[in-house]
C-alpha cells in the first residue's frame, strides 16, 4: 500500500517534469500547426546550459533557469524566422521535415561541442527530501512540479491576459483574419515558437537534475510530449497539465508493473497514445479542432 | 490554384531519360565483371568488389523509397513507421534462419508477408488519423517495435542475431535490385489502375473520395500492406546479406527520414523520383558516411540538405524534367512564395 502510494507521489512528480517539457511543444502545435520534432533538442539545449553554468561557474541550477529561457528563446526566434517560416503554407510534411533536420544539426553540434559522455548536474542537496511516513517526497521533484505548475500559469497569463497573447491567440484561430486586422504573422510566428522554445529551455534546465544529459537525450522528449498532448488534448494549458500528470503516472505504474521495465518506456508513450486516439481524439480536456 | 501551360523541357528530359537507361546497364551488367570468370575474361565494366555494398545499399533505399512513395506520395499519408516493416521482415528472416534453421530462400518468402499483416493490424486503427496525428503515431510505431524487439529475449533481446555467413555478393546485389524493380513494377500498376487512382483522389480529398465510391479504409489499408510487403522484402534480404541483425541496424528511425527524404527530394507521388531521389541521396550519404567526427558532420549535412530541400524544392528535382517547373531562380522564387508568410 505504501509502496504504491510511493509510486503514486513520484509518478505525480515526473507528471510536473513532462509538464514543463510539453508546454512549449503543446504552444507550437496549437498556434502554428507544427510538430516540433526539434523540441526535445531545444530541451537538451537547456539541460547543457544549465550544466555549463554549474560546472564551470557554480551557478545554483534553480538560478540558471532564465538563461536556459531566455538562450532558447532568441534561437527559436531565429529559427522560426529565417527558416521555418518559409515553409508554414506548405503541406504538413515539409514543416516536419524541416524540423527533423534542425534536430539533426543540433543534436550533432552539440556531440561535437560536449562529446557523446554522460553528464550531470548535481548540487549538494539533490538526493535529500521530505519524509512522510513511508512516503519520501525528493526535495528536487518538488520543486520541478512547482516550477512546472509557475510556467503553466505563466503562459496562461500571457495567452489571455496580455497584447500579445491576444495577437497570438487569433493568429492561431485565423491566420488570415489576423493579418488582415493588422497583425504582423512573420512576427507572432516567430514569437510563439520563440516561447515555445524558451518554456523547452527551462524544461531542460529542470531535466538535467533528474537524468544524465547526452545530445541524443532529447529525442524521446519529442515522443512523449506528444503523448502528453494527445492524452490531455490541443488547445488549453490546463489540459496540458492534466495531459502530463497522468503521463507520468502511467509512466510509473507501467514501468513497475511485472513483466515491464525501464526498456520499455516509449512503447508505453506508444500505446497510450494509440489508445487515447482511438477511443477519444480529442484528448482529455481538449477542445476538437 | 490555376497552371499556365509550360511545353515539357523535351531535350532536358531526353536527355535525362537516356542518361538513366545508360547507368542502369551498367548497373545490372557490371557485377559480373567481378566474378573469377568475368576476372579471367577482363570483362571491361568495373572489377571493385567493395563497389558491392555501395550498390546494394543504393538498392535497397530504392525499394524503401518506393514502397514509402505508395503510403505517403500516391495515398498522401506520411508514414514515420515503415522502418518498423523492414526491421520485422529482417527479424522475420533472421529469426526462421538462425533459430529455426530454415534455408534462407524459404525463409525470404515470409519477410514480406508478417511485416504486411503487422500493417494491417496497425492501419486500420492508425490509417483513421489525419496529418500530424498519423505522422507522430506512427513514428510511434517505428520506435515502439523496434524497443519491443530489444526486449524480447526470444529474439536474441539487445545482443541481436547472428545467421550463418552466406559469401555471395552477387547474389545479394541481384536479389535486392530485383526487389528494387519489383517495387517499381508495383508502382507502375497501382499507377496504372482504378486502385491508383482511388489513391490518388484520397491524397486529394478523401472525404470527396469516399463521396463517389472509394472505399477509403481498405484502398489506405491496402495501400500500407503493399508498402509493408515491399520493405519487408527488403528488410528480409538485408538481414541475411548482413549476416548480423539487432535493433540499431534493422530499426533506426534514420532509415525511415531517409526515405521519406528521398522520395520528396526525387519527386513524391511520381514513378521513378523516389528512384532518382534514392540512388542521388545515397551515394551522397555513403560518402559523406564516416566514424567519429566525421559521422556527426555528415549528419549535420543530412540536416542541411533536409532544410534545403524542403524550402527550395517541395516539389522534388523530377519536377523540372517533364513536369511544370524549370530548374530556374524564378521557379525556386515561386515556390518560396507560396509557402512562406
Amino acid at each position: 500500500m505504501s509502496q504504491l502510494l510511493q509510486q503514486l507521489v513520484l509518478g505525480l512528480l515526473l507528471g510536473g517534469v513532462y509538464v514543463s517539457v510539453a508546454l512549449g511543444f503543446s504552444l507550437v502545435w496549437g498556434i502554428l500547426n507544427i510538430v516540433n520534432l526539434a523540441h526535445g533538442a531545444f530541451v537538451i539545449i537547456g539541460a547543457y546550459i544549465t550544466w555549463v553554468l554549474f560546472s564551470r561557474l557554480g551557478v545554483d541550477p534553480f538560478l540558471s533557469l532564465p538563461v536556459d529561457a531566455l538562450v532558447l528563446f532568441a534561437l527559436g526566434y531565429g529559427l522560426q524566422r529565417g527558416l521555418i517560416n518559409r515553409v508554414i503554407r506548405a503541406p504538413l510534411l515539409f514543416t516536419f521535415l524541416l524540423t527533423f533536420g534542425i534536430n539533426l544539426v543540433i543534436v550533432s553540434l552539440l556531440l561535437l561541442i560536449f562529446s557523446p559522455d554522460f553528464r550531470s548536474v548535481t548540487p549538494r542537496y539533490s538526493g535529500s527530501g521530505l519524509s512522510l511516513g513511508s512516503v519520501t517526497i525528493p526535495y528536487i521533484g518538488l520543486a520541478r512540479l512547482g516550477i512546472a505548475m509557475l510556467l503553466a500559469l505563466v503562459l496562461w497569463f500571457v495567452l489571455n491576459r496580455t497584447r500579445i497573447g491576444a495577437g497570438i491567440q487569433a493568429v492561431g484561430a485565423d491566420r488570415d483574419a489576423a493579418q488582415l486586422v493588422g497583425i504582423d504573422l512573420r512576427h507572432v510566428y516567430a514569437l510563439t515558437f520563440a516561447i515555445g522554445a524558451a518554456f523547452a529551455g527551462v524544461a531542460g534546465g529542470l531535466i538535467g537534475l533528474q537524468q544524465s544529459i547526452t545530445p541524443t537525450a532529447g529525442d524521446p522528449f519529442t515522443l512523449q510530449s506528444f503523448a502528453v498532448v494527445i492524452l490531455g488534448g490541443l488547445g488549453r494549458v490546463s489540459a496540458t497539465i492534466a495531459g502530463g500528470l497522468l503521463f507520468g503516472l502511467i509512466q510509473v505504474l507501467g514501468l513497475n508493473a511485472p513483466g515491464l521495465g525501464a526498456g520499455y518506456s516509449n512503447a508505453i508513450a506508444f500505446a497510450v497514445l494509440v489508445v487515447v486516439l482511438a477511443f477519444r481524439p480529442q484528448g482529455l480536456l481538449g477542445r476538437l479542432a | 490554384m490555376t497552371q499556365r501551360f509550360r511545353p515539357p523541357a523535351t531535350a532536358l528530359r531526353r536527355l535525362f531519360v537516356g542518361g538513366a537507361a545508360i547507368a542502369l546497364v551498367y548497373v545490372v551488367l557490371a557485377p559480373l565483371s567481378s566474378t573469377d570468370a568475368g576476372q579471367q575474361l577482363g570483362l571491361p565494366f568495373l572489377t571493385d568488389r567493395l563497389w558491392f555494398r555501395v550498390a546494394t545499399t543504393v538498392a535497397m533505399f530504392v525499394v524503401l523509397a518506393s514502397a514509402w512513395n505508395i503510403i505517403g506520395g500516391l495515398t498522401g499519408y506520411a508514414s514515420f513507421g515503415n522502418v518498423a516493416f523492414f526491421g520485422l521482415g529482417a527479424y522475420t528472416t533472421g529469426v526462421l534462419v538462425s533459430l529455426r534453421q530454415w534455408p534462407f530462400g524459404l525463409a525470404l518468402l515470409l519477410a514480406p508477408v508478417v511485416p504486411a499483416l503487422f500493417a494491417l493490424v496497425i492501419g486500420i486503427p492508425l490509417l483513421r488519423l489525419h496529418g500530424h496525428y498519423f505522422a507522430v503515431a506512427s513514428l510511434g510505431v517505428g520506435v515502439a517495435v523496434g524497443e519491443v524487439v530489444n526486449n524480447l529475449q526470444p529474439l536474441g533481446a539487445s545482443t541481436g542475431l547472428f545467421l550463418p555467413i552466406v559469401r555471395s555478393n552477387l547474389l545479394f546485389f541481384y536479389l535486392m535490385l530485383a526487389a528494387a524493380a519489383l517495387a517499381v513494377l508495383v508502382t507502375w500498376v497501382i499507377l496504372h489502375t482504378r486502385f491508383g487512382y482511388g489513391l490518388l483522389a484520397i491524397r486529394e480529398n478523401e472525404e470527396a473520395a469516399a463521396v463517389i465510391g472509394v472505399n477509403t479504409t481498405f484502398y489506405k489499408v491496402a495501400a500500407l500492406m503493399i508498402a509493408a510487403a515491399l520493405t519487408g522484402l527488403a528488410g528480409g534480404i538485408f538481414a541475411q546479406w548482413n549476416t548480423f541483425i539487432n535493433q540499431e541496424n534493422v530499426f533506426p528511425i534514420e532509415y525511415n527520414v531517409e526515405m521519406i527524404l528521398m522520395a520528396v527530394l526525387g519527386g513524391a507521388g511520381t514513378l521513378l523520383g523516389p528512384v532518382a531521389g534514392a540512388v542521388t541521396l545515397e551515394l551522397v550519404i555513403l560518402r559523406l558516411a564516416g566514424g567519429g567526427a566525421a559521422a556527426a558532420y555528415s549528419q549535420i549535412g543530412l540536416g542541411v540538405l533536409l532544410a534545403v530541400t524542403v524550402i527550395f524544392l517541395p516539389r522534388g528535382v523530377i519536377d523540372f524534367f517533364g513536369g511544370q517547373s524549370r530548374l530556374s531562380l524564378w521557379a525556386l522564387r515561386r515556390s518560396l512564395r507560396e509557402t512562406s508568410v
